[in-house]
């Protein structure tokens, strides 16, 4: 009987020591690192300096314009190809395959070939070139148009990153019971009363992981910013990454992370407490 | 006493004999794969042929570098006997290095090379000899041959000034409807270098103490306007050798290792020129390498023949002509190199020449916080050239900050500012 009961506290112990080795020790060190000064004394300065970087504000704002661009953006995408798909039209397993294809891409990698598409020498260019629409090459990725650097990351990221909310969606579709589907056919409902008042409330609890999987990402996007936009479009994980490499401050590096941590928790809290789902509400 | 002679005799042969010495030598200056494969296949087996001693060269980012001395330091037992690395990487690690004052002491004594004063005296870091000097780098501008049928009237291309720098792009401009200029702006460039060692000696006469003086400001307006004949792809660009060979720009201003290629790949087609010369002089900036051995280096005697060899003038001009570090030895300077790197080895001792020169040195002392230094030069840049703020306004902003910074870390301010 006593067994019985600490059973499950002994499978999860390998858990808890790794996430506690792993995932809290760095953690507290990085609160140490961003609220002591190397002598161990309590100091809020290096929160004062990020606030009053020239750069920090810029940086928020990067942040938060590229989320609410992408997020909505790739649940819309994968939402509709996950709805393609789950009509299980012949061939849509093979289709399935190839739209989670650029999940194996490092981002650094999506960044660097949507580079060599936009550079001055890039594809795009000698396309244009080629069909005779420009006599020189047009800087897509320079000071001068900070709208195309910001579409090139927007490009990037929504090719390379959409396919993880794709598998989630598709996985959660497969998941609604044919039944209910059928009973609204039955009852006559149109297709886009099924998918407003059958599907998406169904796909609710999917629709969540998804957001906030996407939206942590998304906020800590990084690697793609710094292939693309350079120093040009400055995002608050740059700046972590500047901090500690470029400018060796590791304390105001531990700031700006902790800072991306404060944010992330706070969209997660939101989004479980707006997408909230039935059974979850009546508890 | 037979016996003790015997087992002397026995101890240096199983020494010599065994002959796998093994040594690691971490290093944060040629880090780039084919300086790197050089440092291995050319200059470490001369070492390890003479000596016996193998090296195995680790190349590192700084962080890496750092990351590992300390926690090597902290452990008090360590894997790398040698380290190689800038000035600015070894302020904030001091703790972890031994004191080369008599191993220096040692070198000087061998009689065949002459340190260069103001480098050693630049290793002496918290009261000890922290690393001993190894190569020098500097910045200076490369040129497309092309670009000269377009310099001004009457202008002397190893005595460029600021406005000449001006008028020479205009007319490229001009004539050809490109922006030819190129200073690095990428991420990982040395964009910052320009500003606080280049532009701001040219202009005021100093690094810092005129930051925010009238003379700063008519030096932005200055680079403003230059700023109209740069490329728009600067951002993008670390290094300004891609873009020189692509023909995407004439003039460039960057670091000699990092103009290098270029010139290596097509050496009829550019020439090296010093920097230009503002209304104060000639400001540039010497970068300093040197190597310097951990406290827990397993093998200090190793490391110690090590630097012996690496800073002989023979060395010295190996290592110019390999991977193009400039030497720190009076004895190899001079010695110019055949082949391309002759073409940028003329561009450094013309600028290191020049009359007017303001030698700018990367501020020592700001510990942890150099990083910060650089921030606030190439933010200032940005902010006043590419996002077109107010020039007072950023500058007193940043100002403050800079102030601040040697306040807090009670770093004497870098040549040029000290001497004066």
């Amino acid at each position: 009987m006593k067994t019985d009961r600490l059973l499950p506290y002994f499978l999860i112990l390998p858990t808890i020591i790794y996430l506690l080795i792993f995932v809290f020790a760095p953690l507290s060190k990085a609160v140490g690192l961003a609220f002591l000064t190397d002598e161990g004394r309590f100091t809020l300065g290096y929160f004062e300096r990020m606030f009053s970087d020239g750069r920090f504000l810029e940086a928020l704002k990067y942040t938060f314009l590229l989320t609410i661009t992408i997020v909505p953006l790739q649940l819309i995408t994968a939402l509709l190809i996950a709805l393609l798909i789950n009509t299980r039209f012949k061939g849509s397993q093979l289709f399935l395959y190839i739209c989670a294809l650029p999940l194996g891409i490092a981002d650094l990698a999506a960044g660097l070939i949507l580079l060599s598409i936009f550079t001055q020498h890039g594809h795009l260019n000698s396309i244009l070139y080629h069909l005779g629409f420009i006599e020189k090459p047009f800087y897509f990725i320079s000071y001068q148009h900070m709208g195309f650097v910001f579409l090139s990351i927007v490009l990037a990221e929504h090719w390379r990153a959409t396919a993880i909310v794709l598998v989630i969606l598709v996985a959660g579709l497969q998941m609604i019971s044919k039944d209910l589907l059928e009973a609204a056919d039955v009852l006559g409902a149109k297709p886009w009363q099924k998918l407003w008042h059958v599907i998406l409330p169904l796909l609710k609890p999917s629709l969540q992981s998804a957001l906030i999987i996407r939206t942590i990402f998304a906020l800590q996007m990084f690697a793609v910013v710094l292939a693309l936009g350079g120093e040009i479009i400055p995002v608050l994980a740059g700046e972590a990454y500047f901090w500690y490499y470029i400018y060796r401050n590791n304390h105001i590096s531990a700031a700006y992370a902790l800072l991306l941590m404060v944010i992330s928790i706070l969209m997660t809290w939101i989004y479980l407490r707006f997408l909230r789902t039935r059974s979850e509400m009546r508890a | 006493m037979n016996g003790q002679k015997v087992v002397i005799a026995l101890l240096v042969c199983t020494v010599v004999a065994s002959g796998s010495e093994k040594i690691t030598f971490m290093s944060t200056q040629l880090v780039p794969i084919a300086e790197a494969e050089w440092v291995r296949s050319e200059l470490l087996p001369r070492f390890t042929k003479e000596t016996g001693i193998d090296v195995v060269f680790v190349g590192a980012g700084y962080g890496e570098f750092a990351d590992r001395l300390v926690a090597e330091y902290k452990a008090g037992k360590g894997t790398i006997a040698l380290a190689g690395g800038l000035h600015g990487d070894y302020t904030p690690l001091v703790r972890t290095l031994t004191d080369l004052s008599k191993e220096f002491a040692d070198l000087q004594a061998l009689g065949d090379r002459t340190f260069i004063p103001a480098f050693v005296e630049l290793g002496r870091l918290n009261k000890i000899q922290a690393y001993i000097p190894w190569t020098q780098g500097t910045y200076l501008m490369v040129v497309n041959k092309m670009a000269l049928d377009y310099l001004p009237e009457g202008v002397d291309i190893r005595a460029l000034t600021y406005d000449d720098l001006l008028a020479w792009a205009k007319n490229i401009y001009e004539a050809t409807g490109d922006k030819k200029l190129g200073i690095p702006a990428g991420p990982r460039s040395l964009l910052h270098r320009f500003v606080h060692g280049y532009l701001y000696p040219s202009f005021t006469g100093y690094q810092v103490i005129k930051f925010d003086s009238p003379e700063a400001i008519k030096m932005w307006r200055f680079v403003k306007e230059l700023w109209q004949y740069v490329n728009p792809a600067v951002a993008t660009w670390d290094a300004m050798d891609t873009p020189l060979l692509s023909g995407e720009v004439w003039i460039a201003w960057d670091h000699g290792a990092r103009l290098k290629q270029a010139i290596i790949e097509r050496p009829d087609d550019f020439i090296a020129i010093p920097a230009p010369a503002g209304p104060r002089g000639r400001g540039i900036i010497t970068v300093l390498a040197g190597l310097a051995i951990p406290k827990a280096s397993p093998n200090p005697e190793a490391a110690t023949r090590l630097i012996e060899f690496l800073t002989r003038p023979q060395t010295q001009v190996i290592i110019l002509k390999g991977v193009g570090f400039f030497p720190v030895v009076k004895e190899a300077i001079g010695t110019a190199p055949e082949g391309p790197l002759k073409v940028l080895a003329d561009g450094v001792m013309a600028q290191a020449s020049s009359k007017d020169l303001i030698t700018a040195f990367i501020p020592s002392g700001l510990g942890t916080r150099s990083g910060e230094f650089s921030k606030i030069y190439r933010d200032t840049f940005v902010e006043i050239v590419v996002k077109r703020r107010p020039i007072r306004e950023v500058l007193s902003r940043q100002g403050r900050l800079l102030k601040r910074l040697f306040q807090e870390t009670g770093a004497p301010y870098p040549p040029p500012d000290e001497s004066r």
